[in-house]
């Protein structure tokens, strides 16, 4: 079963071509196996270690699920493109406005193939984007700095590299869990036909203060 | 690093922080002028003379000293300065120093402008920071650098000294800069 909205590209890497798609269903997601490189480690824990948490995610509205396939079958990367919760500051901005970048990782013998930059991509290709504001946090403690063999200053770096290709930039703001640690990041995409009045919105919301007219 | 960034403070002001510019030199001479004389005291330098400040100016391209100033309506309302050592034993640190004006205090202005100047050590790949304050002056300074991971690494007792002669105590705080989770 295929959303209308799906896309899929092949990328080609020194470990042979990966078929990136967007847009996959619950059940798609259900008929891939899921690497296990996706799990726990000492110091580090994969943003979702088990495929249901993929598919649970792909059966929320308006959320766009990308997969990294090697052989087609076999899931070696992901992206998850979602709404915010209700309650999250991020919401105040009104319905559909903002939009998180909530999950991109590849498995560690995929990595350095460029595969998280297809995958970002992809999640990118989704309706109205130039309308919306699309925000990513990075968080130190989910970096996997073990596996990369970065510092987390080298990982920040990376991040940031790799969302600034795709036109988002660093934006201050004094969300707590993101101050926490300065390590952390928080970077945003204002879509071209965002307006002047929710620009200045999202301005206020970076800082606790809510828009003076919420939507 | 991406200039200016915009922050809004706790007044719901808003201020730009930015690299220090050439150009900044009159208003920054201006800056250090409205700074009340009881803090310019614990300053290693006249800042009231033109002349240091131009020998600031002079050395933004020279790579050891990065200054960025916060700017509200075309005023430097605060200045910030990362300091680092091209040899020797200390050149792992870099030293802190921030100022801003008595109207733009409390606001956050000083926390944002030292997380700032901890994203551009981490860039610089420094291993650690050291900022010096004098108890009971700069109180307000140390909290902010408390809630940022600095500790107090020394206290001088009696080491610094009002126009009176008054004895305070000097605290050293460092941060350390995170490499990796094991830091954690």
């Amino acid at each position: 079963m295929c959303n209308s909205s799906q896309q899929s590209l092949i990328l080609s890497t020194p470990k042979g071509e990966i078929d990136i798609r967007s847009f996959c269903t619950a059940a798609e997601i259900q008929s891939f196996s899921f690497d296990n490189q996706f799990g726990t480690y000492a110091q580090y824990k994969s943003l979702y270690t088990k495929r249901e948490t993929l598919e649970k995610n792909a059966g929320v509205k308006g959320t766009n699920v990308v997969v990294a396939l090697a052989d087609r079958r076999h899931i070696v990367g992901f992206g998850v493109l979602a709404y915010p919760d209700p309650e999250e500051r991020w919401a105040q901005l009104g319905p559909n406005r903002m939009i998180e970048v909530r999950a991109i990782e590849v498995c560690r013998n995929w990595r350095a193939f460029r595969v998280g930059n297809a995958i970002a991509k992809m999640l990118l290709a989704y309706p109205e984007i130039e309308t919306k504001i699309v925000y990513v946090v990075g968080y130190v403690w989910t970096w996997d700095l073990d596996g990369t063999g970065k510092t987390a200053q080298e990982y920040r770096t990376i991040i940031i590299k790799l969302f600034e290709h795709h036109g988002f930039q660093e934006f201050q703001t004094n969300d707590p869990n993101i101050c926490l640690k300065p390590e952390n990041v928080f970077m945003g995409r204002i879509g071209a036909q965002v307006s002047d009045n929710i620009k200045t919105d999202f301005k206020w919301i970076r800082f606790g203060i809510p828009p003076e007219n919420p939507i | 690093m991406r200039y200016p960034k915009e922050v809004v403070l706790k007044d719901c002001s808003e201020a730009n922080i930015r690299q220090l510019e050439a150009a900044d030199e009159e208003k920054l001479i201006q800056f250090y002028k409205d700074l009340p004389e009881s803090d310019r005291w614990w300053m290693r330098y006249d800042v009231t003379d033109p002349a240091v400040i131009r020998k600031w100016i002079k050395r933004i391209d020279l790579g050891m000293v990065y200054s960025t100033v916060a700017v509200t309506e075309k005023r430097i309302v605060a200045h910030a300065s990362l300091h680092m050592r091209e040899f020797g034993c200390t050149q792992h640190v870099g030293r802190l120093r921030i100022m801003v004006l008595p109207d733009c205090r409390q606001i956050r202005l000083g926390t944002w402008m030292l997380l700032d100047l901890i994203h551009l050590a981490m860039e610089k790949g420094l291993d650690e920071l050291r900022s010096d304050f004098v108890v009971g002056v700069e109180d307000g300074a140390i909290e902010a650098a408390y809630k940022l991971d600095f500790f107090k690494k020394a206290l001088l007792t009696g080491y610094v000294q009002d126009k009176k002669g008054n004895r305070f105590d000097l605290m050293i705080m460092m941060k350390r800069l995170h490499r990796d989770l094991g830091d954690f």
